[in-house]
Parts: structure tokens; C-alpha cells; sequence
């Protein structure tokens, strides 16, 4: 009946279609520059009584080509932040500048240097200045190690920041989806889509997250964490990221902050999010620090520790320029303990030290000390704690069976009273009653070592290059017998105690007077009465001890002291380590032949002490692994290994990322492959819309002119 | 496959990119001439490195002090040489000063040389290193090793150091004495060994004298005994087959039975006896403790019974006994000296030969793990260089392919 209306109206939805189309065609065509923009085509569907209908414009999407592209731009966000801080640090490490090998090499041959010509002020010196230059070098890749966390500190804050405010963006662009497709007049939400896909891309970045499109039909995206905690919800509510620290307040960690709406019953909660697990770049970063930074800086802080300490120690055991015992060549600092923040009382206080000469135990582990039993407030104070190691990122350190290393004892609460504990460190509880059951607290003893060591001296005549003990033969002795050997364990000056040694601040050994013995003086003579037997004589000739049966010239002081009926003083033998010093021979002693102890007075040629400085080059001081037995390592060889460590993950990163680059083109190519705009495709489909909207203009034409022929015919 | 637009240029640019990184490393192993960069590009060989390093460090430092230790070895081996030359003289002197022919005034002409030759030696003995350190004073060698006491009763020139010596690290497990203590090399000399008539129980020594000081010095060192003096008295009893015993005071033991005919001289331990006695008889003799005297010390006394003018015949005969064997004690110790000097002077270039050794072969290990291998490199670097020149050559290419240049 209507030939010529529905003419016209075929006609007019072809237009309309074909004009659709172009507008399409030049959207695309226009967003072909435009990040994020999925390409559109627009469907239509035949009209039952002819014409076109109105067509529906959608995104060409595949989902899971967007859903690998996420996850692989996770795994190359978190691989880019990891390798480039891994590779920064591994750098420094190698610059010749910065070389700690180096300078220990340098400090040896220092000092082997100055021990050939052991009253050269100019060479010890150079011994001086090679240790400063030594401990400039560890602490200046200490303190990049510092800033390098504070940097870090910055972008953890920095991503948190921006993953929060895509989070609420996201959030936000749910509700205008769900608002804009409920109402079918203002069309579709396409351009808000690829917003927030594009944000969540970028969230994926940061953070590894997996998606859910909502089920009550609104549209929206649900987003959680890939360790399951949601981020956004059905609701439309959101979870956001926040940092906080426990004790060490340079030490930040990652918390999810609940937001459940002010009606429900649950209390809004902080929830602690394992760092490992995150992804993205913020998981990179955190796996920079744990894995790589903060073992780095602990153990760089050991070797310094170790360093200080040997030298220290072995320049005790010798006498200096000046004729004195041997003092401190490196300053070993006290570290304070941190509060956990959740402690009952923040102002109890807590210190640690190395204790001299047991570096050797140092492992790289922080130590959490926890209060299991109140001080008991009598005379001495004591109470109850734990220790525990643990590793950077706060896991307990684990011995060569897998269980974690810890220590229960009792100490006392006395200011100036150092207990030693497990591995080398001693502790001070100087807050007396005030320590309450719970509470805890972190000892870093290597965290920090490598900035803070400084330089005790800097007096060249402070090095003890000299023994402070000389032996020698009486030159009327008639046997051949030399001494081969004067060995020093002990020089403590304190002059009484269970840890004072016969050597004096005043050069020269201990005399009857001050000596432990109410009568005997330490040993200064040995005198053979027979080939194979001797006494042991004080200044005074008073004899100290008869050794009979003599097979070995080893150590005679010590054969003496271990010969139960050799009449050795009990006073002796009840100190840790007196007199401190004993001496060794070689050859046929004979009767009536003496060998001579006495402090090395003038004796500054001397140069043995130095020589067994020089050894600590190539002598196992530091341990490696938390094994109790476990070997010990040169210093050059810990060095070694920590780089190579560090060279090992930086490597080990550039390669994954590498892969990683090479996923995420496959799956960037896989989703431009689909719904990135081809201009030529474009173009031809301009020509092809072009003509169809010609063709159904013409459409036009043709019903006017039946019209017109109908009208004519009429007339 | 679909390809969008955006694949075509982010392709090609990524292609560029790869490009330019690749070279640009390589460019850097070219210019620094090391294949290992930073430590990531073979973690186990920088650590390998470090280690190599730290070793070769230490050679070379091994390798200074060995030419310090030579250099000082060489300053006594000089010193010990030119002491004994000074003692051959002295004895050639001391010699030709018991020739009968000698009189006062000859005696007074040596003794003046030989005083000089004491001064030389004495000097020797205190000889200074570069540093102003007396090299054989011990720890204490700020001071003199020996210092001479005028006033002094007993020994005029006297050891006053310490027995310290100092060794130097020639490698990590060799270190070699580097000083020698004078006690050891000048005091530490036995004079010559001497015995003394004791008593006699009716019996005559016509005379008594040690003719084979050797065979002498052998029987005083077996029986020497310094706890009990006793011990060091022999008599010599003549028993009732003409036979002679030499008795043990202390012990009681006879150790040895001789034949005796009176007023015949025989020989016993180096010693020779004319002894006049019958049977019953005895005559005791004592070892005299044993003296110690530095070569300085034994040409001060033979100067000063070589100036006295009263000195009996034996006294001086005795003298230049004490005189010759001392010399040669000296000559003999320093002599022994020499010789360890010597063999450290091996050691110590064996061990040098064997640190330059192990320098190549770790200098070679070194270069083999992070040197670069300059064909290979620039090879690689050609090949990067047109890979790079090829994308750049495609690129416009590629985008100049547009259909809307055709429409």
C-alpha cells in the first residue's frame, strides 16, 4: 500500500546507517593516536518490513588478549623496577672508585710495608691512611645503600599514591558505566570503558590484580589483589594501600585499609599484605629491597665489623711506638635497639655491641629480643628474654636444619652490664624495672656497621707492629736450644679480675706485688735442670712451677700450667688467661740453660705483630653462612661472593625481564592485533560507507522520481 | 593477522631501539677494552676476578718485599764478608806474632795493627741500615749492638741487644728471617776451652798442655758438667800394673785405664802429660767452665798481652792459643752464617721465580675472563651496524604505504 513512504524510509535508514558507519569510521580514524582506544564497529540488523535498523556501535575486544597484556604488564612492571635498582647497586659495587677489594688489598700491603721497616713513621702512616680510605669506601657504599632505601621509601609512597588514586578512579568510572548504560539516551559508555580499562592497566603495573566483571548486570569491574584481597568491590566500595613500619622506621611495610560502610557491624581494619606476593612495580621494588638492598648493607656492615675487630684484636696483641699495649685502631659503635610500635612501654631502652674478639660469630641477621618474664627487682636484676634471628624482611633466620636460630636466657637489667648472646653481640638492659612482658625489640647490629665504623686513632705510633713480650736465650748457655716462638693471647691491663693478664699500662710485666699470687710474680725465667726437664721462675727467682719428663718444647708455659704436679699456682690457674703470654723452643736444651721473659721494652724493630696483622688478609675470619659449624671466608672472598650475589640477581633480572619484554610485545601485538586501528582498513571502509550512502541517497531520488511518475500519470 | 596501525610503528621503532642498545654496549666493551662491564654480565667471573685481583696485589706486594729482604741479606752477607776478611788478617798477624824471631818492638807494631783490625770489626758489628738502625742489635736497634766499656773488669766489648729477629712475608705461607741477631752470629762464641791443674797427691806434672784443641773441646763437651762442679774433676791415679786410671771425681767412675811409664810424655783426649809417679799416686785436673768472647773481645786481650811487656813466655803462648782458637771460632760461626744468608738468598729467589710465575698465570686467567676479544667484538659490532642501518633504511619505507594516498 505504502511503496512509496516505505521507499523513502528504507532509504532514510540506509542514509542513517551509512552515516553511522562514516561517523564510526571516523572515530576510529581520528582516536587512531589515542592511548587506550579500542577500535568500534557498529552492527546493524535488517528491519522486518525492510529498511535497516538502528545498529548498535561496540568495541572490538578480545578478553583475553586485554587479560594477558595485564599480566604481563605486571610481570614487566615488577621485573623494570627490580633490574634497574639491582643493576644501579651492582654497578657501584663494580666502580674501581668504590672497590672495597681494592682498598683492603691496598691496607695489607700497607701494612706488610711498614712491617719491613717496622720505626718508619712515613709507612705507618700509609697504614693509617689506607684503613681510613678503607672505611671512607664502606661507608660510602653504606650510606648509597641508605639513600638508596630513602629513595625507596619515596616510591613506595609514590606508587601507593597512584595506585590509590586509580583504584578510586576505577571505582568512580564503574558508577558512571553502570549510571550511563541504564539510561539508553545518551548512548554507549564505550569511552569511559577504555578509560578504565586503561586504568586498571596502569594499576596492573603497579600491583598484580586479577578482575571480575560484576554479576548484578551493572557493568562494572570487580578488582582484588592477586593474593585475593579486594581492592573493589560490588558495592562500589573500596579498599585502599597505605604504608607503615613495625620497628625500624626506615623499614616500611605494605597494609590494606578496609573501608566497610559506616552500618555495618565490622570495624574498619588495617590488613598487612605480604610484600613478596604484590607484583607490578611496587612488588619489585619490595623484592629489590628485601632479596638484594638490605642483605647487601647487612653484610657489607659484617665485613666491616669483622675488619674493625680483627684489627683491633690483633693490634692488642702487640706493642705500639710509644711502648704501650696495643689499643683500638677502628671505633666499633654501640647500636641502640628499636621499640616495636606496639610496645606497652616505648620508653624502655636497649643496647647492643659487638663483643670484642667473637666477630668471627657475626652472622648478617637482625635479632628480635622479646620480654618473657618481668625484671625480678632484686640485687641483680634479672629477667627473662628471647632472642631470635631474623632475616631483612623480618622471617626467622634458619641454622643448617631448617629451624629458626634462637636463645632463651636470663640477664640482668643493669646500665653498664653487656650479657653476650649468640653470634657475637652483647646486650645492656639499662632501663632496670621499667621492661614489661610482650614487649619487643630490634637489634640491627651489621644494618648500619659499614657507616658508622670510624677511625679510632689516627697516630701512626698507635700501631703495635712489636710484640709486647721478648724471649730470648741466656748467652751462657751451653745447649743449642733457640726460642722459635713467643705467643701472646692475653694483654689485658686491668691489673686484677678474672680477665687481667701480666702485662701493666706501665711497660713492663707485673710485678710479685701486683700479680694475682700473694707471693710469686708471673713467670720471666725457664731454666732446664735437666735435658728434659724445667722450672719456671718469677722475677724474683722464686720458682713458680717444676715440669719433669719433657718430650715437646711446645709451649712451655702452658705444659706447666696443664702439668697437674707441676706446683703451678692456683692463683694462676684460676684466671681466664694468665700470665697471657708463653713461648716455644727448638733444639737440645742443657742443664743450667735459661730463656729470659720480659716485656719488649725498646724492642720497637720488632715486627711479628705486624706480619700477623698482614695475615688477616689471608686468614678465614668471617662467616658466611648461619651454619654453626660453618666455614670461614676471607674477607676478599665475602667481598666476592657479595658481589657476585648481587651480579647474580641483577643478571638473573635483566634476563627475565628481558623475557618479560618479549611476552608483553606477543600480547601487546595480540591485542593491537584486534583492537588497534588499521588506517588502511579504515580507508577502505570510508570508500565502501561513502558509497552506500550515495547509494541510498539515490534511493531517495528514485522514490521522488516514482512519485513524480505516479503523479504524472494522474494528472 | 590483522596488523593496526600502531604495530607498524611501534615495531619498526622497537626494532631501532634494540638496535641502538645493542651497539651502544658493544661500543662500550670496544672502548674499555673489558668484556665484563658490571658484575651482571658473569656474575662467578667477577667474583673470580676479585679474588685473581686480590691475589695479584698481593704478589706484588710479595715481590717489594723480596727485593727488600734480598737488599737486606745482601747488607750482611757484605758486612759478614769483610768481617772475616779482617780475621784472616788478624790471625795471619797473630801468627806470625808467636814466631820466636818476633821481639818487643815487632810485638808492639802488631799489636798496634791488630788494635786497628779490632776497631774495624768492632765497627762491622755495629753497622747501620739506610735507616740509622743497628742491623744486629735485635728488637732494640735504636741503640748499638755493642758497646765499649773501658773501665770494665771483665770483657770489654759487650753484646748489648736482644736476640730478636724479624722476618718478611715473601709469600703467603713463606716468610723468611730477615735480621740476624749479633748475639747469635758475634757473642755467642766459645773461647778457647781450657783446663786447670787442680791438686796432686805426690805426683809431678812435668808438664800438661793441650795439643789437639779439637779432640779436647770434644771431651770438655762430653763431660762439661755446669750443676756439678765435681763432676768436671779427673784424677789421674796411677794403679799397681803401671797402669794409669782417669777417674770421675764426682761420680767415681774410671773412664778410661791407660798405659803409664813415668816421666814419658803420652797423649789422652788431645791433651799431652809427662807426668813423674809411682803407683798410688794421682794428680787432679778440672775442666774450666766454658767462656763465651766476640772476635772483638779475643783481639782486645791479645792486644793488651801483646803490650805487656812483663808477660811470661806461657802466659803469652797461652794468649795466642786463646787468640787463634777464638778467631776461628768467629771465622767458623760467621761462616755458618754465611751460608744460611746464602740459602735464604736462594729461597727467596726461587720464591720469586715462583710468584712471577703464578703472576702471568693469573694475569693470563684474569685477561681470559673479562678481556675482550677485540675480532670477535668489532665483528659483532659490524653486524649490529647494518642490522641498525637496515631497520633505519626500512622504516620510512614501510610507513609510506598508505592507501589514503591512493583515494
Amino acid at each position: 500500500m505504502t511503496i512509496n513512504s516505505n521507499l523513502f524510509t528504507i532509504a532514510n535508514s540506509g542514509v542513517t546507517a551509512s552515516n553511522t558507519l562514516l561517523s564510526t569510521t571516523g572515530r576510529n580514524i581520528a582516536n587512531v593516536n589515542t592511548e587506550g582506544y579500542v577500535r568500534e564497529t557498529t552492527q546493524f540488523i535488517g528491519e522486518q518490513h525492510g529498511g535497516v535498523g538502528q545498529g548498535t556501535t561496540e568495541r572490538v575486544l578480545s578478553s583475553f588478549a586485554t587479560n594477558q597484556l595485564r599480566r604481563d604488564t605486571t610481570n614487566v612492571g615488577e621485573l623494570t623496577s627490580f633490574a634497574q635498582n639491582t643493576g644501579n647497586l651492582d654497578s657501584i659495587l663494580a666502580n674501581e672508585a668504590n672497590s672495597v677489594t681494592q682498598g683492603m688489598s691496598s691496607l695489607f700491603a700497607a701494612i706488610q710495608t711498614a712491617a719491613d721497616d717496622p720505626t718508619n713513621l712515613p709507612s705507618r702512616d700509609l697504614v693509617i691512611g689506607q684503613t681510613t680510605t678503607l672505611l671512607g669506601r664502606m661507608s660510602g657504599i653504606g650510606s648509597y645503600m641508605d639513600d638508596l632505601q630513602r629513595e625507596l621509601n619515596l616510591s613506595f609512597d609514590n606508587q601507593v599514591q597512584r595506585a590509590n588514586s586509580l583504584i578510586q578512579n576505577i571505582a568512580d568510572l564503574n558508577e558512571s558505566i553502570s549510571v550511563v548504560s541504564g539510561n539508553g539516551q545518551v548512548g554507549d559508555p564505550n569511552v569511559l570503558m577504555n578509560e578504565r580499562d586503561l586504568n586498571i592497566l596502569e594499576l596492573a603495573e603497579i600491583l598484580s590484580i586479577e578482575t571480575r566483571v560484576s554479576q548484578n548486570g551493572t557493568g562494572a569491574i570487580n578488582v582484588s589483589l592477586s593474593s585475593g584481597e579486594a581492592l573493589i568491590m560490588d558495592t562500589g566500595k573500596f579498599n585502599i594501600l597505605q604504608m607503615s613500619s613495625e620497628a625500624d622506621l626506615n623499614f616500611r611495610t605494605l597494609e590494606l585499609n578496609t573501608e566497610y560502610s559506616s552500618t555495618a557491624s565490622k570495624l574498619n581494619t588495617s590488613i598487612h599484605v605480604t610484600e613478596e606476593n604484590i607484583g607490578g612495580a611496587l612488588g619489585g621494588l619490595f623484592k629489590f629491597r628485601n632479596d638484594v638492598l638490605e642483605p647487601t648493607a647487612r653484610e657489607l656492615g659484617q665485613m666491616a665489623l669483622v675488619l674493625a675487630d680483627n684489627l683491633n684484636q690483633q693490634n692488642a696483641m702487640g706493642m705500639d711506638l710509644d711502648q704501650q699495649i696495643g689499643s683500638d685502631i677502628i671505633a666499633v659503635p654501640e647500636f641502640a635497639a628499636l621499640n616495636y610500635i606496639d610496645n606497652a612501654n616505648l620508653d624502655s631502652e636497649m643496647y647492643g655491641r659487638l663483643t670484642p674478639g667473637a666477630s668471627h660469630q657475626l652472622i648478617d641477621s637482625d635479632y628480635r629480643i622479646t620480654i618473657l618474664k618481668a625484671p625480678s627487682g632484686g640485687t641483680p636484676n634479672t629477667f627473662d628474654i628471647s632472642i631470635d634471628a631474623l632475616d631483612p624482611d623480618g622471617a626467622p633466620t634458619l641454622d643448617e636444619f631448617n629451624n629458626p636460630i634462637t636463645q632463651t636466657l636470663t640477664v640482668s637489667a643493669e646500665a653498664a652490664t653487656f650479657t653476650p648472646v649468640n653470634g657475637g653481640i652483647e646486650l645492656e638492659f639499662p632501663s632496670g624495672n621499667n621492661y614489661v612482658v610482650g614487649d619487643r625489640f630490634l637489634i640491627q647490629p651489621t644494618r648500619n656497621a659499614a657507616t658508622e665504623i670510624t677511625m679510632a686513632t689516627t697516630r701512626a705510633e698507635d700501631l703495635a707492629f712489636a710484640a709486647p713480650l721478648r724471649a730470648q736465650e741466656s748467652i751462657n748457655n751451653l745447649g743449642d736450644a733457640k726460642v722459635t716462638a713467643t705467643i701472646v693471647t692475653n694483654t689485658s691491663t686491668v691489673g686484677s679480675g678474672q680477665e687481667q693478664s701480666a702485662f701493666t699500662s706501665t711497660k713492663a710485666l707485673q710485678t710479685a706485688t701486683q700479680s694475682p699470687d700473694p707471693v710469686l710474680g708471673p713467670p720471666t725465667e725457664i731454666r732446664f735442670t735437666a735435658r728434659d726437664a724445667y722450672d719456671v721462675l718469677d722475677a724474683n727467682g722464686a720458682t713458680i712451677a717444676s715440669v719433669t719428663g719433657v718430650t715437646s718444647l711446645d709451649n712451655l708455659l702452658a705444659q706447666a700450667k696443664n702439668d697437674g704436679a707441676s706446683g703451678w699456682p692456683a692463683s694462676f690457674s684460676a684466671l681466664n688467661d694468665y700470665p697471657g703470654y708463653d713461648v716455644s723452643l727448638q733444639g737440645e736444651p742443657r742443664a743450667n740453660d735459661s730463656f729470659f721473659l720480659a716485656y719488649n721494652l725498646n724492642g720497637i724493630t720488632d715486627n711479628s705483630n705486624a706480619i700477623a696483622m698482614a695475615d688477616i688478609q689471608s686468614k678465614g675470619t668471617i662467616k658466611i653462612s648461619n651454619n654453626s659449624t660453618g666455614q670461614l671466608a676471607t674477607l676478599h672472598e665475602n667481598y666476592a661472593n657479595m658481589v657476585g650475589k648481587v651480579g647474580e640477581a641483577a643478571g638473573r633480572a635483566q634476563i627475565s625481564l628481558e623475557a618479560a619484554e618479549v611476552m608483553k610485545t606477543q600480547s601487546e601485538n595480540w591485542f593491537d592485533s584486534v583492537s588497534g586501528v588499521n588506517l588502511d582498513e579504515e580507508a577502505a571502509n570510508l570508500v565502501r560507507f561513502q558509497q552506500s550512502y550515495a547509494a541510498s541517497a539515490r534511493i531517495i531520488t528514485t522514490a521522488q522520481e516514482i512519485f513524480d511518475t505516479i503523479l504524472a500519470a494522474v494528472r | 593477522m590483522r596488523i593496526s596501525t600502531n604495530q607498524i610503528y611501534n615495531q619498526n621503532l622497537r626494532a631501532i631501539l634494540d638496535n641502538q642498545s645493542a651497539l651502544s654496549e658493544t661500543q662500550m666493551q670496544l672502548a674499555t677494552g673489558k668484556k665484563l662491564t658490571k658484575p651482571s654480565d658473569d656474575p662467578v667471573g667477577a667474583a673470580k676476578v676479585i679474588r685473581i685481583t686480590e691475589e695479584l696485589d698481593k704478589i706484588t706486594q710479595f715481590k717489594r718485599n723480596n727485593d727488600l729482604l734480598q737488599n737486606s741479606l745482601e747488607q750482611q752477607d757484605t758486612v759478614l764478608t769483610s768481617i772475616k776478611t779482617a780475621l784472616n788478617r788478624a790471625r795471619v798477624l797473630t801468627v806470625q806474632s808467636g814466631s820466636g824471631v818476633v821481639g818487643v818492638a815487632e810485638r808492639q807494631a802488631i799489636a798496634s795493627e791488630i788494635s786497628q783490625i779490632r776497631d774495624e770489626v768492632f765497627d762491622l758489628m755495629n753497622t747501620q741500615n739506610a735507616s740509622g738502625e743497628f742491623i744486629f742489635a735485635g728488637y732494640q736497634s735504636q741503640e748499638p749492638a755493642f758497646s765499649f766499656n773501658y773501665g770494665a773488669t771483665g770483657a770489654q766489648y759487650t753484646f748489648q741487644g736482644d736476640t730478636g729477629t724479624n722476618e718478611v712475608k715473601i709469600s703467603d705461607s713463606v716468610a723468611i728471617q730477615s735480621t740476624s741477631s749479633g748475639q747469635d752470629i758475634f757473642e755467642n762464641v766459645f773461647a778457647r776451652k781450657r783446663f786447670s791443674l787442680d791438686s796432686s797427691s805426690g805426683m809431678t806434672a812435668n808438664s800438661i798442655d793441650v795439643t789437639k784443641q779439637a779432640t779436647f773441646d770434644q771431651f770438655h763437651n762430653t763431660y762439661y758438667d755446669p750443676t756439678n762442679p765435681t763432676n768436671n774433676q779427673f784424677e789421674m791415679r796411677v794403679n799397681g800394673t803401671n797402669e794409669i786410671e782417669v777417674i770421675q771425681v764426682g761420680t767415681g767412675t774410671i773412664i778410661d785405664t791407660l798405659p803409664f811409664v813415668s816421666d814419658a810424655a803420652f797423649e789422652y783426649e788431645g791433651l799431652e802429660l809427662n807426668l813423674t809417679g809411682t803407683p798410688g799416686q794421682s794428680i787432679t785436673i778440672s775442666l774450666d767452665p766454658p767462656v763465651k768472647r766476640n772476635a772483638a773481645e779475643t783481639l782486645n786481650q791479645f792486644v793488651r798481652s801483646l803490650t805487656d811487656a812483663t808477660i811470661s813466655d806461657s802466659d803469652f803462648a797461652q794468649a795466642l792459643s786463646d787468640t787463634l782458637v777464638g778467631i776461628d771460632n768467629a771465622a767458623n760461626k760467621i761462616a755458618l752464617e754465611s751460608s744460611s744468608l746464602g740459602a735464604r738468598m736462594n729461597v727467596a729467589e726461587q720464591i720469586n721465580t715462583a710468584n712471577l710465575d703464578i703472576e702471568i698465570a693469573n694475569k693470563t686467567a684474569r685477561s681470559s675472563i673479562q678481556d675482550l676479544d677485540y675480532a670477535e667484538a668489532t665483528t659483532r659490532f659490524s653486524l649490529q651496524e647494518t642490522a641498525f642501518n637496515a631497520a633505519l633504511a626500512t622504516f620510512p619505507k614501510v610507513t609510506n604505504l598508505s592507501l589514503f594516498q591512493y583515494i
